[in-house]
């Protein structure tokens, strides 16, 4: 499995998002690692590549809705890195297409999405956790 | 003086800690490191500093680090593995030029991992550590000049 309770930054608003986000990511993976051929399962590589993606940029803009409602400081510099990875997503998005749907381009997108998006909740995402706890944030949801 | 070698272990010990939960983590000598099948990245550094931080990761341990992140079992090193084993690099490096700038106030910036090693050529600063763990060892080495 890919989410572990240590992932758990300890806001449930942003805990219940970011395990919608791993489960997609692996159905993704999971999906594009099966055993059959790519010819037999492009077509639903493509369905939940898509399916992930528009949860990416969803949770990406909840989640910068929230820190600016509990006006974190780090605000700026957490919505540049989802800017990016958002970016990073749309880049390979098009090449994919553009290449007729290539299924190394896919691999190697997940492999660094996978290790991109652990780290990103590990370290990047606790932050907030830690300035809702220090500052006694209430949280309403 | 900057410590660039405790830099190094210092950024592989929280990456260990926060992406794998491997918290045991010792540095030794590179004479430890068995030299085999590996994945190779370097990771390209400008700015006050100008050179490239190289990571050797042997097959097995890249495979043990691809099985702990995705939950799944992967049973050989394809485009899939090489890539997270990038990101993986990508992060360290992100995390030696942090604390560098913290407590050497380094500015630099990395570049995008590639999967090879760069030809060796003279360097000011030549540093490198095997980091052991639960899973095996990797190599860590940074090579720099300063920047004219």
């Amino acid at each position: 499995m890919l989410w572990r309770e240590a992932y758990a930054v300890g806001v449930p608003l942003i805990d219940s998002q970011h395990k919608e986000l791993f489960n997609r990511v692996e159905v993704f993976m999971q999906t594009l690692r099966s055993s059959v051929s790519w010819e037999e399962k492009v077509y639903r590589v493509n369905e939940t590549l898509d399916f992930m993606k528009g949860y990416v940029v969803e949770h990406f803009q909840d989640e910068e809705t929230f820190q600016k409602r509990i006006e974190y400081p780090g605000y700026q510099r957490h919505k540049a890195i989802h800017d990016s990875m958002v970016s990073y997503v749309l880049e390979v998005s098009e090449q994919y297409e553009k290449s007729g749907y290539n299924e190394q381009l896919m691999q190697q997108f997940a492999g660094k999405l996978m290790a991109w998006l652990i780290n990103h909740v590990a370290v990047e995402d606790k932050r907030i956790a830690a300035y809702v706890t220090e500052k006694g944030v209430t949280l309403d949801d | 003086m900057i410590d660039f070698h405790a830099s190094l272990f210092e950024a592989a010990q929280n990456v260990m800690s926060l992406m794998f939960g491997i918290d045991h983590v010792s540095k030794s000598s590179t004479e430890n490191f068995m030299a085999g099948t590996e994945i190779d990245i370097s990771v390209g550094v400008v700015g006050d500093y100008e050179g490239e931080l190289i990571y050797r990761f042997p097959e097995e341990v890249s495979l043990k680090m691809v099985n702990t992140m995705s939950g799944m079992e992967v049973e050989s090193v394809d485009d899939f593995v090489t890539s997270a084993i990038s990101e993986t690099a990508n992060i360290i490096s992100g995390n030696v030029l942090t604390i560098l700038a913290d407590n050497g106030n380094v500015k630099c910036d990395i570049l995008p991992p590639v999967l090879q090693l760069p030809a060796d050529k003279p360097y000011s600063i030549h540093e490198s550590c095997s980091v052991t763990s639960e899973i095996g060892n990797i190599y860590l080495g940074i090579r720099l000049n300063t920047a004219i």
